[in-house]
C-alpha cells in the first residue's frame, strides 16, 4: 500500500517572506510621511494646512497630559462600544433569521439591501429630536449605522454556507442545535469576523459624525472646534488619535474572532 | 469469502420515483428492487440522467417522498438513521476542522468522550492511509486526501451500509485506481456493506461483486452482472482477461443507454 501514501502529496505550508513583506511596509510608512512633509514644506498650500507631523505629535502629547482630552476621548469610547454592541448584536440577529428564514429573507431583504449602502446622517436629525443632543442621538446614529453591515455580512454568510456541508450533517442525524453550533456558527466565523470590522469602522463614523455636527463633548466635538479655531496641528492630532485607536480596534477584533476554530476544540 | 446469509442487510421493495415539475411530472425512477448482502460491494453504472443520484438519495434518506420500501435488516426505515453512511461527490470536508477533528465530528455528535473518539478518528486516519497528517486542515491536503477524509468520517459512524455517490469523479484516473485499492483494503477489513455510484466501469469491475446497470430515464435495473474475480483484488486485475471480458460486457449493455442518452440531452438542448 506504500503508493497510496504518497498520492497526492499534502501541501507545505507557505513560509512568509517576512523581512522583505515588513520592509516594504516600513518603506510605505516613511514615504508617506516624506510626502506629507515634502507637500507641507513646498509653500505650495495654504500656511499650516500641512503642519509637519513633528507640530502634531507634540500637539497630542501636550493634549494627552490634560484630564479635559481623555474626558472626550470617554464620551466618545462609551458612545461607539454601546453603539457597536448594540447595532452588532441586532445585525446578527437580522442577519441569522434573514438569512436562515427563506420567507422572513424575502420579506425584508430588500430593505436592508438598499438601506444598507445609503448615508445614515440623513437620520441624525431624527433621531437628535428623539434622543437629544447628548450620548443618546449618537448612540443612536452609530448603532443604525453598525446594524446594516453586520447583517448583510452575516445573512450572505448563512447563505453561503456550502449545501453539501449540510447534507452531511442531515446524514449523522444531527439535531438543529448542533447543526446550529458545529456547522453554521464555524462556517461563519470568517463572515463574522469581516461584519464585525466593518461595523467598528461605521459605528465610529457615525458617533464622531454626530458628535462633529451637534455636541457638547467627544472627540468628533473636539476636532470640529479646532477646526472651527483653525488650530490644524491639535485637530490632525485628534484625528490621529482617532484613526490609531480604530486601527488597533480592527486587530483586536481579528485576533478575538480567528482563535482557530474555539467551538470546535471543546471537550 | 462473502458469507451468504438468508437475510439481506439492505432490501429496496419496488422503491420509484415521480419528481414533479411545472411543466408536468418526470419519472426519474421506474420500480427497483434489490438485495444486498452482509459485506457486499456492489456497484450502480450508469449514463447521466439515470436516477442513479435520486436512488442513492433514497436509500441515504434524503429523498423522504418516494414510492416502495426500503428495509434495513428487515426493518423499514424512512428519513436518515444511523445505520446509513454516505460519502458524496462534492468537497466535503469541514474547511475549519483538521484532518482528525474532521473524522471525530460523527461522533461528537453522539457524545463519544473525547479521548475514545480521537484515539478511534487516528485509526480511521490509518485505515485510510494518511496516518501522519492528523492535524493538517483540508486546504493544505490535496483532493484525493480530502475524499479520504471524508470516507473516513462516514465510517466512524460505523454504518452498516456505506454508500458513495462517485467518489472519485473529480479525481485524475491515476489517483483514482489507488484510491480503489483503498477501498478494496477497507472493505475488506471491516467487512463493510458498500453500494457505490459510478460512471466508470473500470472502477466498478475494480470494486464490485456485483454491478447493476441501469437504463436512461427512467431509470430501471437492466441488468446484473457478478464479477467473479477472486478476492482479495487490486489495480493489477487491470490487466487480465477476466477483467477485459467483465468491462466489455458492461459497455455493450451500458452502450445503448448512454447513447440513449447523450442523444436526448442533445436533443433537448437544441430543441430550447
Amino acid at each position: 500500500m506504500a503508493a497510496v501514501e504518497q498520492i497526492g502529496a499534502a501541501r507545505p505550508r507557505r513560509k512568509p517572506q517576512f523581512w522583505t513583506v515588513n520592509k516594504l511596509r516600513v518603506v510605505g510608512i516613511v514615504v508617506l510621511v516624506g510626502l506629507w512633509e515634502a507637500a507641507g514644506a513646498s509653500g505650495l498650500f495654504f500656511q499650516g494646512v500641512l503642519p509637519s507631523s513633528f507640530l502634531i505629535v507634540k500637539a497630542l502629547l501636550s493634549m494627552m497630559v490634560t484630564l479635559d482630552f481623555w474626558n472626550h476621548v470617554g464620551v466618545t469610547a462609551t458612545e461607539v462600544l454601546v453603539a457597536f454592541v448594540l447595532g452588532g448584536s441586532t445585525g446578527i440577529a437580522a442577519g441569522l433569521l434573514l438569512g436562515a428564514n427563506r420567507y422572513a429573507g424575502d420579506v425584508f431583504e430588500p430593505f436592508i439591501h438598499y438601506l444598507a449602502p445609503t448615508p445614515k446622517i440623513v437620520f441624525l436629525p431624527i433621531l437628535l429630536v428623539l434622543f437629544g443632543v447628548g450620548m443618546g442621538s449618537k448612540i443612536a446614529l452609530g448603532t443604525v449605522s453598525a446594524f446594516f453591515p453586520m447583517a448583510l455580512s452575516v445573512m450572505a454568510g448563512v447563505r453561503q454556507v456550502s449545501p453539501v456541508l449540510l447534507r452531511v450533517g442531515k446524514t449523522f442525524n444531527l439535531t438543529t442545535a448542533q447543526t446550529v453550533r458545529m456547522i453554521y456558527l464555524p462556517a461563519l466565523v470568517p463572515p463574522l469576523a469581516t461584519g464585525l470590522r466593518i461595523a467598528l469602522g461605521i459605528s465610529i463614523v457615525g458617533c464622531l459624525l454626530a458628535e462633529y455636527k451637534l455636541a457638547k463633548a467627544g472627540l468628533g466635538y473636539l476636532a470640529g472646534r479646532y477646526y472651527e479655531a483653525f488650530t490644524i496641528a491639535p485637530m490632525l492630532a485628534v484625528l490621529a488619535f482617532i484613526f490609531i485607536t480604530a486601527a488597533f480596534g480592527n486587530v483586536l477584533i481579528e485576533r478575538l474572532v480567528r482563535l482557530p476554530g474555539p467551538m470546535d476544540r471543546r471537550a | 469469502m462473502n458469507t451468504v446469509t438468508t437475510n439481506p442487510v439492505l432490501r429496496l421493495s419496488n422503491v420509484a420515483k415521480t419528481f414533479v415539475t411545472p411543466n408536468g411530472s418526470v419519472r426519474a425512477l421506474d420500480p427497483v428492487s434489490l438485495d444486498i448482502r452482509q459485506g457486499e460491494f456492489i456497484s450502480i453504472i450508469g449514463p447521466s440522467g439515470c436516477g442513479k443520484s435520486t436512488l442513492m438519495n433514497i436509500v441515504g434518506g434524503l429523498l423522504d417522498d418516494y414510492d416502495g420500501e426500503v428495509q434495513v435488516d428487515g426493518v423499514p426505515v424512512r428519513g436518515c438513521h444511523k445505520e446509513i453512511g454516505m460519502v458524496f461527490q462534492e468537497e466535503s470536508t469541514f474547511p475549519w476542522r483538521t484532518a482528525i477533528d474532521n473524522v471525530a465530528f460523527p461522533m461528537e455528535a453522539t457524545g463519544v468522550p473525547r479521548e475514545e473518539r480521537l484515539s478511534r478518528a487516528k485509526d480511521l486516519l490509518r485505515l485510510v492511509g494518511l496516518d501522519g497528517f492528523e492535524q493538517r486542515f483540508p486546504s493544505e491536503l490535496s483532493g484525493g486526501m480530502r475524499q479520504r477524509i471524508a470516507i473516513a468520517r462516514t465510517l466512524a459512524f460505523k454504518p452498516r451500509i456505506l454508500l458513495m455517490d462517485e467518489p472519485f469523479a473529480a479525481l485524475d484516473e491515476q489517483t483514482r485506481l489507488l484510491l480503489g485499492d483503498k477501498v478494496l483494503q477497507i472493505q475488506q477489513e471491516l467487512n463493510q456493506t458498500t453500494m457505490l455510484i459510478t460512471h466508470n466501469i473500470a472502477e466498478a469491475v475494480q470494486l464490485s461483486d456485483r454491478v447493476l446497470i441501469m437504463t436512461f430515464r427512467p431509470g430501471r435495473i437492466k441488468q446484473v452482472i457478478d464479477i467473479e474475480l477472486p478476492r482479495p483484488r487490486s489495480s493489477k486485475l487491470m490487466g487480465g482477461e477476466k477483467f477485459g471480458h467483465y468491462v466489455a460486457a458492461i459497455w455493450e449493455d451500458l452502450r445503448e443507454e448512454a447513447t440513449r442518452g447523450l442523444l436526448e440531452m442533445e436533443g433537448a438542448r437544441s430543441g430550447s
